[in-house]
């Protein structure tokens, strides 16, 4: 496991490697504008799973690209070691929603991707990709490309080529919504897994309940439009975790707890895109 | 967990290719005997006499005729001709319209601005430029390569912008997050990602290209494949006629076919 030292880098340390400090985002001027998202503020600690939920149009994906440095205009703070996020971070490694494998390339040169960037040479990259591949649990697959290959796989592909980067913070956008239920059960079981192995310090950003109590040490729960913190809940789980947990009694017991607040935040959210849509239909 | 679910059926892929190779096998047989019922009918309205026998000459005089000019070296200094004009103009053609294609993709405000020009005048008739080409590079050669260039330039400009635009954006975010250069956005996103577009343009501007060169040939010139239709038809030799444009039928198929070939291999 010497390839994955970054990622533990701090652990024993319990100092938040990633703070959100009062960040506020407005889309746009005046009457038409929007804001994604009010004054939020949570932090994660080295090691840590934490999960973002909330409903549809709630901010979540503005504060993942926030996070992600793919949006730079914000007011507040992201900060990772006490550095303000202002462009993309090396520290954080990215994983889409969208389907976002390079169909050009085969899967060994997908996950090699971000090692080819920085330089490194052929067979060491060869090297790291196998070792990811192999956690993601796609080997003997290195040879084929993207389209052969199921949307679960695909997504374990990114995964994958986001971990050989070897982030510190491991920032994921829903990248289980295009999969079904049962896959996304294996899945977090996957994950979950390769999390404890690599004692990786991930954010989860999710409208799942389920895949985020499933996983998470901690669930930051969000309001709709404005997006602001609802209530953190602290996930007592026993680790390490399977999807069996799914069925405990305490797992019901959490995703109950939290529904109740998502419930309120969800129809609000519900009922304003109805309106929206009587009035202006989108695509 | 994947990896067992991910085993295709064989039987199902093997009855799946059985068809269509059956499906293959029919549409050659219809294939061939459109071809057989097109030579059928010429042949018999040649022996008919129903029309002049110089109009539509028998298809052995025509086979003749190909024989003929397929050992005239002549007709090899002019398709030598022709294939460089060709090619140049779809080298200059194609290299300016990649890059301004670049240009208008990347820029949406520049997008906006120029390309309804190129957009409308894509389509219209270059050989009304002839006169001025010849005015500016003269009758031989380069006045030709400079009007082919033009003719395939809009089309490979007008799908290099589409190309440039419909890159998925998320593999853009995706490079954004690894941190990826200017250069290297360019040359590992950007360029692969526009890969089918482009050859595609490319290959439609080497239809454009052909079409503009020998028409310019027909109507100026005093070398190339159209100069020689001109010269064969100013004898009046119709057996030759038709049996070089049946080449020139064979020769822009092959070309189509090989670009055809490179671009249906991208992914």
């Amino acid at each position: 496991m010497t390839l994955a030292t970054t990622a533990a880098t701090g652990a024993t340390t319990g100092q938040p490697q990633l703070v959100i400090d009062n960040v506020f985002k407005q889309f746009g001027e005046g009457p038409g504008s929007v804001i994604a998202i009010d004054n939020m503020s949570f932090d994660v600690k080295p090691g840590e799973f934490v999960s973002v939920i909330g409903p549809s149009g709630c901010g979540k994906s503005t504060l993942f690209n926030i996070i992600g440095g793919l949006l730079d205009e914000y007011a507040g703070n992201v900060l990772i070691e006490r550095e303000r996020i202002a462009g993309p971070h090396k520290a954080v490694g990215m994983v889409f929603q969208e389907e976002s494998t390079f169909p050009w390339r085969n899967v060994i040169d997908n996950v090699a991707f971000p090692l080819e960037l920085q330089g490194v040479n052929k067979s060491e990259r060869l090297d790291r990709a196998h070792h990811f591949i192999d956690l993601v649990g796609l080997k003997g697959f290195e040879k084929l490309m993207p389209s052969a290959l199921s949307g679960g796989m695909r997504q374990r592909v990114s995964i994958a080529r986001t971990l050989v980067s070897g982030p510190q913070i491991l920032l994921m956008d829903e990248p289980f919504a295009a999969l079904d239920e049962q896959t996304r059960l294996l899945l977090g079981d996957k994950i979950t897994q390769i999390q404890q192995d690599l004692n990786q310090t991930t954010l989860l950003i999710t409208h799942n309940l389920t895949e985020a109590v499933q996983l998470s040490d901690r669930i930051v729960v969000m309001t709709y439009r404005p997006g602001r913190v609802k209530r953190i809940v602290n996930i007592d789980l026993p680790r390490p975790r399977t999807s069996d947990v799914v069925s405990s009694d305490a797992f019901g017991h959490y995703v109950a707890e939290i529904w109740s607040d998502l419930r309120e935040e969800a129809s609000r959210g519900m009922a304003d895109t109805e309106s929206v849509r009587r009035t202006a239909p989108r695509g | 967990m994947a990896a067992t679910g991910q085993v295709k059926n064989p039987t199902a892929t093997m009855g799946f290719a059985a068809r269509r190779a059956s499906d293959a096998r029919s549409t050659n047989l219809i294939r061939i005997g459109l071809l057989l019922a097109i030579a059928g009918s010429w042949e018999a309205l040649a022996r008919s006499g129903l029309l002049f026998r110089d109009v539509v000459p028998s298809l052995f005089s025509i086979s003749a005729a190909i024989w003929k000019l397929l050992g005239n070296p002549a007709f090899y200094a002019n398709l030598q001709v022709t294939a460089w004009e060709i090619f140049a103009s779809l080298a200059i053609g194609s290299g300016l319209g990649i890059a301004v294609g670049i240009i208008l993709g990347a820029n949406r405000f520049l997008g906006a601005a120029f390309e309804p020009y190129v957009y409308y005048l894509a389509p219209t008739p270059r050989i009304i430029f002839f006169p001025v080409m010849i005015m500016w590079f003269g009758v031989g050669i380069a006045s030709k390569i400079a009007l082919g260039a033009l003719s395939c330039f809009f089309t490979v400009a007008l799908s290099t912008a589409g190309g440039m635009r419909e890159v998925d954006k998320v593999l853009i975010r995706v490079g954004r997050s690894f941190r990826a250069t200017q250069w290297q956005m360019a040359t590992k996103i950007y360029l692969p990602a526009m890969r089918a577009p482009v050859l595609n343009g490319i290959r439609l501007g080497f239809g454009t290209a052909t079409v503009t060169a020998l028409l310019a040939e027909t109507k100026l010139s005093n070398q190339g494949l159209g100069f020689m239709i001109m010269q064969i038809y100013a004898r009046f030799d119709m057996p030759s006629l038709y049996g070089l444009l049946i080449i020139v039928f064979i020769l822009a198929g092959i070309g189509n076919l090989i670009l055809g070939k490179v671009t249906g291999t991208s992914a």
